[in-house]
């Protein structure tokens, strides 16, 4: 017999392909329904390392973020002292004034000199706020940092420290978020308790008040000072938190670019699968199920 | 001389040839979807012929044998893809096993470590708040233990192929003892010259079946087979099968072991062979690089938090269990040392609200502390080569697949039954045999007018 033989047996051919076909079919609706092209690391190995290192990136964003969303709150709050402290000052510069003017009978001093008191109270209070239990003035002392001390010349003594905290709000961008207390209250030559202890002495003798006007003055010019700090902690987070959404949403974008699923390009995949599976099917029901024999009489 | 009675002898003798040609066509049919089973053929051969004078009478057809259409070479390679084919399909559908454990999930490895430096992030705007502090505890915890988990799977995973390998080599030594038998019976059908077709057709099952287990080379000879692993370890010599034995090593594994020599590292091919690479190689190479990141950070880790002070003024400790110098082993054990989340050293300077240590531990998650790369970027390259060994993997064994195919294709072109070509052979015997006993018919009608001839004349 010269022509040359076939293989009498086509199925297992027939089968393999439908396997495959069926097995495609599997992973196009597996990326349909999640949504994503990499659905285990051999789908895209260096895609599925880029996710991963996209994925770490997006959540240390988060991450600073939330700290950001921390820190604004203990800004806030000392932002709002600070807007205390000088309208208490302001104050006690227009008693002072007032006081200075030498129309005012001993009984009046004394009630200015009583509201004073009162001034340094409330004053030694703001300098002790605390955000969340912890005082925003102590530097990195978890102690009250302004305690009454009259051994001092100012009668309160600073018990806080003078470190600073730094918090991470991006890669490699640690942010001051602290002043200590004594920097702020306690400049040289603009010591805010000093000034208004003198300025009670002054009222109390009616010597020098004047003088002690001018001092509580320089305090405030001096608190004001140190308030930016504050002004500009909170828009640099601002301008962070900004810069982050943008981080995030390019993350996203990039994370969609390497595992995004193309769903067109999926729907048509499908489509062209269950045309080749049915032709399959088709071929192996049509392979001869009859031979010769069926026709020997 | 010829005789009449010469003439008949031819045509009955042709008429018992074309009946065993029919055999084999009804053997054939019969077989037609028998696995291993090869077509056979009638050998038809010339009778030898006399020579009476000036004259050679041709003496009719002899049905030599039957003969089973093989192709031993076609065979050797279908036996060798067999074998390549074990080894990369155990191999490919365990590392499809594995690289589950290396899935993205929300609470992955990578996951568990971004949470972990999200917490110190956290605790950094605020130092001495207790629930932050324990916020760092639990997320170390969370990260222990799914490096514990990850790593258990792992070892599971190759505990059970360890009981793969016993099982295999419980089947190669059920094979070879089966093929050894069938070569007794084979050579003790041939030494009496009758046809063990049927044997061997049996026998290439068998060594197909081995062929996925072992690498199995195969030698010929006459009447008796030779089959040895590819490093010459015998398994069967003619009638008599070798047993493959296992023997615990000292990683707790089962050694395939032939007549007391060590092959274990000697296979190649076959099911055992990708057993063995997965169980000895490719899943202890994953714990090993799971073993590197966990160890890189705990050290890391441990170091920074040294460096600091805790809430009560003390000089930091360990905030892990230290690991071996080795590192080796511990992604499994891997464990926070501290229940107190005061012990977290937060402050640099000893003043408890300083935060200044919690940036050198959160720097690093930056920092190349596994395999020189950051832990994220050390964990990207353990799934893309896990990614990676799996494709190309898959890609070998589909191309083998292929390979397979098509020889196997090639085998039955040859060796497969044809149901049309039979029923072609079954017309040719059929009027061979109808025109045989015309011809008895026709010399009987002649003998009786012979002797109607002497009645006519008595």
């Amino acid at each position: 017999m010269s022509s040359i033989r076939v293989n009498p047996f086509p199925m297992p051919d027939l089968l393999a392909a439908l396997d495959q076909l069926q097995q495609q079919t599997a992973n196009t609706t597996l990326e349909l329904a999640t949504g994503s092209s990499i659905n285990k690391p051999s789908d895209n190995p260096a895609g599925a390392a880029e996710v991963i290192r996209l994925n770490a990136e997006s959540s240390q964003a988060d991450s600073f973020q939330s700290s950001i969303g921390s820190i604004n709150g203990q800004f806030s709050t000392a932002d709002s002292t600070f807007s205390s402290v000088v309208t208490v000052l302001q104050r006690a510069i227009s008693l002072g004034v007032e006081a200075a003017n030498g129309t005012l009978s001993d009984a009046d001093r004394a009630a200015v000199a009583t509201e004073l008191t009162g001034i340094q109270s409330q004053l030694l209070s703001l300098a002790n706020t605390s955000y969340q239990g912890q005082y925003i003035f102590a530097g990195t002392a978890t102690t009250q940092p302004f305690v009454v001390d009259p051994t001092q010349p100012s009668g309160v003594r600073y018990a806080g420290n003078t470190g600073i905290n730094h918090v991470t709000i991006g890669a490699g961008y640690q942010l001051q978020v602290n002043v200590p207390g004594s920097q702020i209250f306690n400049g040289p030559g603009a010591d805010m308790f000093l000034a208004i202890n003198d300025m009670i002495t002054a009222v109390q003798s009616n010597t020098g008040i004047g003088a002690t006007v001018t001092e509580v003055g320089s305090a405030l010019t001096y608190i004001t000072g140190q308030r930016v700090f504050y002004g500009n902690a909170l828009n640099q987070t601002q301008s962070q938190q900004t810069y982050l959404n943008t981080q995030s949403l390019s993350l996203s974008q990039q994370l969609n670019t390497v595992a995004g699923a193309d769903f067109a390009a999926l729907a048509s995949q499908l489509v062209s699968n269950q045309t080749a599976r049915t032709a399959t099917l088709d071929a192996i029901g049509r392979i001869p199920q009859n031979s010769l024999f069926d026709f020997l009489k | 001389m010829s005789s009449l009675y010469g003439a008949l002898s031819i045509a009955t003798g042709a008429m018992a040839a074309e009946q065993g040609a029919m055999d084999a066509t009804s053997n054939n049919v019969a077989n037609a979807n028998t696995p291993g089973y090869s077509r056979q053929r009638p050998v038809l051969v010339e009778s030898d012929p006399i020579v009476l004078g000036s004259i050679t009478y041709g003496q009719g057809v002899t049905l030599q044998r039957l003969e089973s259409v093989r192709d031993p070479i076609l065979q050797l390679r279908i036996d060798q893809e067999t074998q390549q084919q074990g080894q990369l399909n155990t191999y490919v559908s365990a590392l499809q096993q594995a690289q589950v454990q290396f899935t993205g999930s929300n609470s992955d490895i990578p996951s568990q470590i971004s949470n972990f430096f999200s917490s110190l992030n956290q605790l950094s705007t605020d130092p001495t708040n207790i629930s932050l502090r324990q916020g760092v505890l639990t997320a170390a915890g969370n990260l222990a233990t799914v490096f514990n988990n990850t790593s258990a799977s792992l070892t599971q995973q190759q505990t059970n192929t360890d009981l793969s390998v016993t099982q295999t080599v419980q089947q190669v030594n059920t094979l070879t003892g089966q093929i050894a038998a069938l070569n007794t019976q084979i050579s003790q059908l041939q030494g009496v010259g009758q046809d063990a077709s049927a044997f061997e057709d049996q026998r290439d099952v068998l060594i197909g079946h081995l062929s996925g287990l072992i690498d199995v080379s195969s030698i010929k000879s006459d009447n008796s087979l030779t089959l040895t692993t590819s490093n010459g370890t015998p398994l069967v010599v003619g009638g008599q099968s070798f047993s493959l034995a296992t023997q615990t090593n000292l990683s707790g594994h089962q050694d395939v072991y032939a007549q007391g020599v060590d092959i274990t590292s000697k296979l190649t091919s076959g099911q055992l062979a990708g057993l063995i690479q997965v169980r000895d190689q490719t899943l202890p190479g994953l714990v090993a690089n799971l073993d590197t990141l966990a160890s890189g950070l705990a050290n890391a880790l441990n170091t920074a938090n040294a460096k600091g002070f805790d809430l009560y003024g003390n000089p930091g400790g360990n905030l892990f269990v230290p690991p071996p110098v080795s590192g080796q082993g511990y992604a499994a054990t891997i464990a926070v040392q501290i229940t107190d989340p005061s012990l977290i050293a937060a402050s640099s300077d000893g003043s408890q609200g300083s935060n200044g240590n919690v940036a050198v531990l959160a720097a690093v998650q930056n920092a190349n502390v596994a395999g020189g790369q950051t832990p994220s970027d050390y964990y990207a390259s353990i799934v893309a080569n896990v990614g990676n060994d799996v494709s190309n993997g898959s890609a070998e064994l589909t191309a083998s697949q292929l390979a397979l195919t098509q020889l196997q294709d090639q085998l039955g072109s040859i060796s497969g039954v044809s149901l049309n070509e039979e029923a072609v052979h079954m017309v040719q015997y059929q009027s061979a045999y109808d025109a045989a006993a015309k011809v008895v018919t026709t010399i009987n009608e002649m003998l009786t007018t012979v002797i109607n001839m002497g009645t006519l004349t008595g």
